[in-house]
C-alpha cells in the first residue's frame, strides 16, 4: 500500500498531500515528520536524487525536484525499491506537465494538471500507471499509443 | 522550514512569484462553484474552479456534509458538458468528494453511460469512480461489465477493473471472487501493467487457497512474465510456497530455488533485487545457496541509485544476523557507504560492518564511527551503540578502544533513551568482562557528576553499590557517591545513601569514615533520605550497637529480593487493615504459570540496568532462569534439555503434582511442582523422597525441600542426581511426597502452631533415553545428510516384532528416540508396506544427529526396520544404536 504522498515547497508548505490508509489522525504527525526530514536531509540535493528512510516496516523514499520536494511513503510490496519506481513516475509526469523542474509558480500554474497525473498514477494506495507518455495521454482522456 | 504546517497562501512579495491560489478561502470558491449550474457551460472557468476545490482539498481542508454534497451535485451537472479536459477533472472530483458527500449513488447512471462509451478512456475513468461509490446492490448490476472489462483490450480499461477489483475484494470478497476466470485471462495479457495488475488481484482472490497458490506459481515460474513489477510480485508469492511448503517436501534441492536463483539474472534491477532478498531469507539457508544473492547485492553496494545502495545494504545488515561469515566479502564495499549522504545507509553500513568486522579491523572501524556519529540522529546512535555492545562481547580483547568510544559518546549531548543505551552497555560489558571493570565504573562515576537523567542516576548508583566494592579499591567511588548527597534531588540523594551504605558493609576499612558521610545525611531535608540514613547507620551498627550479624547485614543490603512484585503486590492489596500485621512470608515466593507463557513472547533487548534479569524468550530460558537462582545448582553447567511436565497424581487429587526433568550433562534434577488443593491445610517442610534403587547409574546430590505450600499457590521442591558425564543413563524413581501438615481455620487464614508429619505416594518416574535428545529439525534433510558425511555413519538392521500398523511401529521408534521428524516423514500412508522416515536432534553433548529409518511390513505384520545414523561423533552414532537396541 502507497501509504502517502507529498508535495511541499522550499519553506516546507504543503503543495499536495494525500494519504491512502492512513488514519485522520496520524496525518498531522506524518505531515511534521516528511516535512522535516526533508528539511534535515535535502538542502544541497540535486533534482530527483532519491534518499531513502525507513522505519519499522514503512518505507520512504523522497527527493527535490525543482523548487517543490516530493515525498513517497509505502508498506508491505511498496518498499523502498517500489515506491522508486513510484516517486520516478510522478517526478517525471511532473516534469513532462511542467516542461522542466517546476518552480513552485509553475508548479501551482499547473496544479489541476498535476492532480490529474497523480489521479493516474497512484489510485486509493496502489500504483496504476508508470510511464509519462501514457500518463500524458490519459490525462486527455486519449488511449495510450501502443493500443 | 520555520512553519512547517502553515498553508501556502500568502507568503510572497514578489509579484512575479505569487501563488495563483493567493488568498485562496473556502466560501469563496464554493461560491464560485455555482458556474457548475449555468446553462451555457464554461469549461475553462469550470475546470480553474475543480483546481481551486482540488488545491483546497490536498492541503487537508475538509468540507462540511452539506458542503460536500452540495458541491457534488453542482458537479454532477458537468455531465452535460463534451469538453474532454473538463471530463477528466469531474471524474478526479466525483472521486475526491464521494467519500464525505451524501445521495453519491445519484451520479450513478451518467456513469453507467459512460460505461457503455464508445470512447475507452470515459469507460476506463467510469470504472474507477463507480467502483469508489459503489455498494454491494449496485456492484451485481454492474458486474457484467466489470468481467468484460476486465479482459477488455483496451490496457487502461483492463487495468481500471483489475485495481477496482483488488479495492472491492475488501468490502465484497464473495463477488470479485466470481472473477477468476477473467483475472486469470488477464494474467496472460501482453500489456505490462495488465499482467501486474491481475497477478496482483488473482493472488488475493485465491491467498487461503495454498494449493491454488502453489498451482498459480508453479505455472507463471515456467512461463514468461513481462512487467518486471509482476516478476516481483511472483517472487514474492514463490517465497510464501516456499515457506509452507519446507516441511512438507521430500529431500532433495529446495523446490523453486533454480527459479530465484535465474531472476537474479534478469535485466530489471527491482527483479535482481527481489530475488535476491528472497533467497536471503529462506530457511535454513545454506551458504551455497546465499553466494549469488550475495554477490549481487554486493554490487548493488557501490550503485549510483542511493535506493538500490539502501536496498542492498538493509537486506545485507539482516543477513549479517544470521550468517555474518557471508557477508565479510562485502566489507570494503560496506566500508566506503560509511560516508554515504543518505544517514539511513551509512548507519546500515556501519552496524552491519559491526556485525561482521574481525578483530584487526575493530581500531580502524572506531575511528571511521567517531566521525560519522556527530551527524546523525539519536535513533540511529542507538542502533550503532547496540551494535557496539555486542561486538565487545565478540572480542572482549578489544574491550578498551569499545569502552573509551561509549565514554567518549555519554559526555556528549543526546536524549534519555540515547544516554540509557550507552550506559546499558557499559553495564553488560563491565558485567561480563572483568578486565573492564574498574575501567567502566569510573566512566559512570564521571556521568552521574552531570548526569540530567534521575532514573540513570539512581540505576548507577545502586550499580556502584553492588561492584564498587569489589574492587582493587573502592574508596576512590565514595567522592563520586558523596557528591550525590550535596548536588542531586532527593531521589537521587536515597539512592546514593543506600550505595554508601553498602560500601560499609562490605569494606571494613571504609566502614568508619561512611558513618560519618551517613551520619551528615541525618540533616537532609527530604524524610526519606533522613530514613534511609538512620536505618543503615542503626543496621551497620554505626550507634554503637551490635544489633545484627556481618551476614544479616549483608543480607539485608545486597539480598535478592526473591518475592516476585506482582505477587507482594497482589497481597498488598488483599491485606485488610487489622490487628494482625502484614507478614511478607506469607507473600507466594512462585510465578505463576501463565506469567511463564508469557515470557515464551519475544523478551526485550537485554537491559542492563534494573533489577528484572532479562526476560526469557523460552521456557527452556524460564527454567534456566529459575535453576540458576538456586545457588545449590550453580555448578551443575549449562542446562541441556527440559523436559515437558510429567504428571505424579492423579486429576484432582489432594496434591497436584507433576515434575520437570532437568538434564545437565553431569546431573539430572528433578522439578517437583506441587500444588496444594485444600483449603484448611498449609504444608511445610515438603521434600519429595525419592527411591533411585531402580536408577543404578544415579546418586542422589541435592534434595531441596519447599518451605511452605499454602493452598493453592504452587511452588517447587528440587532433587539433584549425578550420573555419570555425558553418558545417557537412564532408570526408574519411586517418589513419595512428606511433609508436615497443619490445620487452617477458613474463617481467619491461621494455621495451627503444630502441625503433624504424613506422606503421599507418587507415580514413579522415568529418566528415558529420549530425555538425552533435543527436537531440532532441518530444512532440506538430503543436504544435512550429505554435509555430515558416511565417517561416523552406523547402520544396522533390527526386527520389532508383530506391531498394530506400520504407522504404529514409526511412532514409537520416533518416541523412542524423542527425535524430530522431518518432512513430513512421520506421516505414514494408510497401506503402505514400506516407509522411509527421516529424524534429525541434538544429542547431549551438543553433538547433531540424523537418523534415516526405512519400515517395511510383512502379511503377519512382522515390521523390520533399517536404522542409518550420521552424526558429527561415532560414539554418538553407536549410542543411538543402542537406545534402539535396548527399547
Amino acid at each position: 500500500m502507497i501509504l502517502a504522498l507529498l508535495f511541499a515547497n522550499a519553506e516546507g508548505n504543503i503543495l499536495i498531500e494525500r494519504f491512502s490508509g492512513v488514519p485522520a489522525e496520524e496525518r498531522l504527525h506524518w505531515r511534521s515528520f516528511l516535512v522535516k526530514l526533508g528539511a534535515d536531509n535535502l538542502k544541497g540535493m540535486k533534482n530527483e536524487e532519491l534518499l531513502v528512510a525507513s522505519h519499522k516496516s514503512v518505507y520512504i523514499v523522497y527527493t527535490v525536484l525543482g523548487d517543490v520536494s516530493v515525498y513517497v511513503v509505502g508498506k508491505d510490496e511498496y518498499d523502498e525499491l517500489a515506491l522508486s519506481e513510484v516517486i520516478f513516475a510522478i517526478t517525471s509526469a511532473v516534469k513532462d506537465v511542467c516542461g522542466k523542474p517546476p518552480t513552485e509558480r509553475l508548479f501551482l500554474d499547473k496544479y489541476g494538471k498535476i492532480c490529474l497525473c497523480l489521479d493516474e498514477i497512484v489510485w486509493k494506495g496502489l500504483l496504476e500507471n508508470t510511464e509519462k507518455d501514457r500518463i500524458r495521454r490519459l490525462v486527455r482522456l486519449k488511449p495510450p499509443t501502443e493500443f | 522550514m520555520a512553519q512547517p504546517l502553515v498553508k501556502k497562501d500568502d507568503d510572497r512579495d514578489d509579484e512575479a512569484e505569487y501563488s495563483p491560489f493567493l488568498g485562496i478561502e473556502k466560501g469563496a470558491v464554493l461560491q464560485e462553484a455555482r458556474v457548475f449550474n449555468d446553462p451555457q457551460l464554461d469549461p475553462r472557468r469550470c475546470s480553474q474552479v475543480i483546481t481551486k476545490l482540488l488545491y483546497l482539498l490536498n492541503q487537508g481542508e475538509t468540507f462540511t456534509k452539506i458542503e460536500a454534497t452540495e458541491v457534488f451535485f453542482a458537479v454532477t451537472k458537468l455531465f452535460q458538458s463534451k469538453d474532454v479536459g473538463l471530463r477528466r477533472m469531474v471524474y478526479l472530483m466525483i472521486k475526491e468528494l464521494s467519500p464525505s458527500a451524501d445521495e453519491v449513488i445519484i451520479v450513478t447512471s451518467s456513469l453507467m453511460k459512460d460505461m457503455n462509451s464508445k470512447t475507452d478512456m470515459y469507460r476506463a475513468n467510469a470504472i474507477r469512480v463507480l467502483c469508489r461509490i459503489t455498494d454491494g446492490t449496485l456492484l451485481t448490476q454492474i458486474e457484467r461489465y466489470l468481467k468484460q472489462a476486465i479482459v477488455d483490450k483496451n490496457p487502461v480499461v483492463a487495468s481500471a477493473a483489475l485495481v477496482s477489483g483488488i479495492h472491492l475484494l475488501q468490502t465484497n470478497p464473495e463477488i470479485v471472487k466470481r472473477w477468476s476466470n477473467e483475472v486469470q485471462e488477464a494474467v496472460q495479457s501482453r500489456a505490462a501493467l495488465v499482467q501486474f495488475h491481475a497477478l496482483a488481484l488473482l493472488h488475493q482472490i485465491r491467498q487461503n487457497d495454498r494449493l491454488a497458490v502453489s498451482k498459480l506459481v508453479t505455472s507463471l515460474t515456467r512461463g514468461t512474465v513481462r512487467s518486471p513489477l509482476a516478476q516481483c510480485l511472483l517472487i514474492r508469492y514463490t517465497s510464501q510456497v516456499i515457506r509452507e511448503s519446507a516441511t512438507n517436501t521430500q529431500g532433495g534441492d529446495r523446490p523453486f530455488y533454480d527459479f530465484l536463483e535465474s531472476c537474479l539474472r534478469h535485466k530489471a534491477e527491482m527483479v535482481i533485487f527481489e530475488a535476491a532478498r528472497a533467497i536471503t531469507e529462506l530457511s535454513a539457508v545454506t551458504s551455497r545457496e546465499l553466494t549469488p544473492a550475495i554477490t549481487v547485492l554486493q554490487l548493488f553496494l557501490s550503485s549510483s541509485k542511493p535506493v538500490l545502495r539502501f536496498a542492498a545494504v538493509r537486506t545485507l545488515n539482516k543477513v549479517a544476523m544470521t550468517h555474518p561469515m557471508a557477508v565479510t566479502n562485502c566489507n570494503i564495499d560496506m566500508e566506503s557507504l560509511i560516508s554515504d549522504q543518505n544517514r539511513s545507509i551509512a548507519t546500515l553500513a556501519i552496524t552491519t560492518l559491526l556485525k561482521t568486522g574481525n578483530e584487526s579491523s575493530v581500531d580502524r572501524l572506531m575511528k571511521q564511527i567517531t566521525n560519522f556519529m556527530s551527524d546523525i540522529a539519536d535513533e540511529f546512535k542507538i542502533v550503532v551503540v547496540e551494535a557496539i555492545r555486542s561486538l565487545c562481547l565478540k572480542f572482549p580483547l578489544k574491550y578498551r578502544s569499545l569502552m573509551n568510544f561509549l565514554s567518549n559518546i555519554l559526555r556528549e549531548e543526546g536524549g534519555f533513551e540515547y544516554k540509557k543505551a550507552i550506559v546499558d552497555s557499559i553495564v553488560i560489558l563491565i558485567r561480563d568482562i572483568p578486565d573492564a571493570k574498574e575501567n567502566g565504573l569510573l566512566h559512570l562515576c564521571e556521568f552521574i557528576e552531570d548526569c540530567e537523567f534521575t532514573y540513570l542516576s539512581t540505576q548507577i548508583l545502586h550499580f556502584l553499590g553492588i561492584e564498587g566494592p569489589k574492587t582493587s579499591d573502592p574508596s576512590k567511588y565514595i567522592r563520586y557517591i558523596y557528591n550525590r548527597v550535596h548536588l542531586e534531588n532527593a531521589t537521587v540523594r536515597a539512592a546514593a545513601v543506600s550505595t554508601l551504605a553498602k560500601f560499609g558493609a562490605m569494606v571494613d576499612a571504609l566502614k568508619p569514615r561512611i558513618f560519618v558521610l551517613l551520619r551528615r545525611c541525618l540533616f537532609d531535608s527530604d524524610d526519606e533520605v533522613r530514613d534511609r540514613a538512620t536505618l543503615y547507620i542503626n543496621t551497620l551498627g554505626g550507634d554503637g550497637e551490635v544489633v545484627e550479624t556481618e551476614k544479616d547485614v549483608k543480607d539485608f543490603l545486597f539480598g535478592d529480593f526473591d518475592i516476585p512484585l506482582v505477587n507482594l503486590e497482589t497481597s498488598l492489596k488483599n491485606y485488610e487493615p487489622s490487628e494482625q500485621p502484614f507478614d511478607i512470608n506469607f507473600v507466594p515466593r512462585e510465578v505463576k504459570s501463565h506469567t511463564l507463557a508469557e515470557k515464551k513472547a519475544p523478551g526485550k533487548k537485554p537491559t542492563g540496568l534494573g533489577a528484572p534479569p532479562t526476560a526469557p524468550t523460552s521456557t527452556l530460558d524460564a527454567y534456566e532462569t529459575l535453576l540458576s537462582s538456586i545457588p545449590e545448582f550453580s555448578s551443575f553447567g549449562k542446562l541441556f534439555k527440559s523436559s515437558a511436565p510429567v504428571e505424579l497424581t492423579e486429576a484432582e487429587t489432594e496434591y497436584a503434582v507433576n515434575v520437570v526433568k532437568h538434564i545437565f550433562d553431569r546431573h539430572v534434577v528433578f522439578q517437583y511442582n506441587c500444588t496444594n488443593t485444600i483449603p484448611e491445610q498449609l504444608l511445610e517442610n515438603v521434600t519429595v523422597i525419592v527411591d533411585a534403587s531402580d536408577a543404578e547409574e544415579f546418586s542422589e546430590v541435592i534434595s531441596k525441600p519447599l518451605r511452605s505450600l499454602p493452598y493453592d499457590s504452587p511452588g517447587h521442591a528440587f532433587v539433584a542426581f549425578e550420573k555419570p558425564d555425558g553418558v545417557p543413563a537412564v532408570g526408574k524413581f519411586s517418589n513419595m511426597l512428606r511433609f508436615i501438615v497443619k490445620e487452617v481455620d477458613p474463617a481467619t487464614g491461621e494455621a495451627e502452631e503444630d502441625g503433624v508429619e504424613d506422606e503421599y505416594q507418587l507415580e514413579d518416574l522415568e529418566v528415558v533415553a529420549a530425555d538425552y535428545m533435543i527436537k531440532v529439525g532441518v530444512s532440506n534433510f538430503r543436504n544435512a545428510w550429505e554435509s555430515l558425511g558416511p565417517d561416523c555413519e552406523r547402520v544396522d538392521e533390527y526386527g520389532l516384532g508383530p506391531r498394530e500398523s506400520l504407522a504404529e511401529a514409526v511412532n514409537a521408534v520416533i518416541n523412542l528416540l524423542g527425535m524430530q521428524p522431518c518432512e513430513g516423514t512421520e506421516v505414514v500412508p494408510s497401506n503402505s508396506r514400506s516407509h522411509t522416515c527421516l529424524l534429525s536432534g541434538v544429542y547431549i553433548g551438543n553433538v547433531k544427529v540424523l537418523v534415516r529409518l526405512q519400515f517395511g511390513i510383512d502379511g503377519p505384520k512382522e515390521v523390520a526396520m533399517k536404522l542409518a545414523v550420521r552424526s558429527d561423533d561415532e560414539s554418538v552414532s553407536d549410542a543411538i544404536h543402542e537406545i534402539v537396541a535396548s527399547g
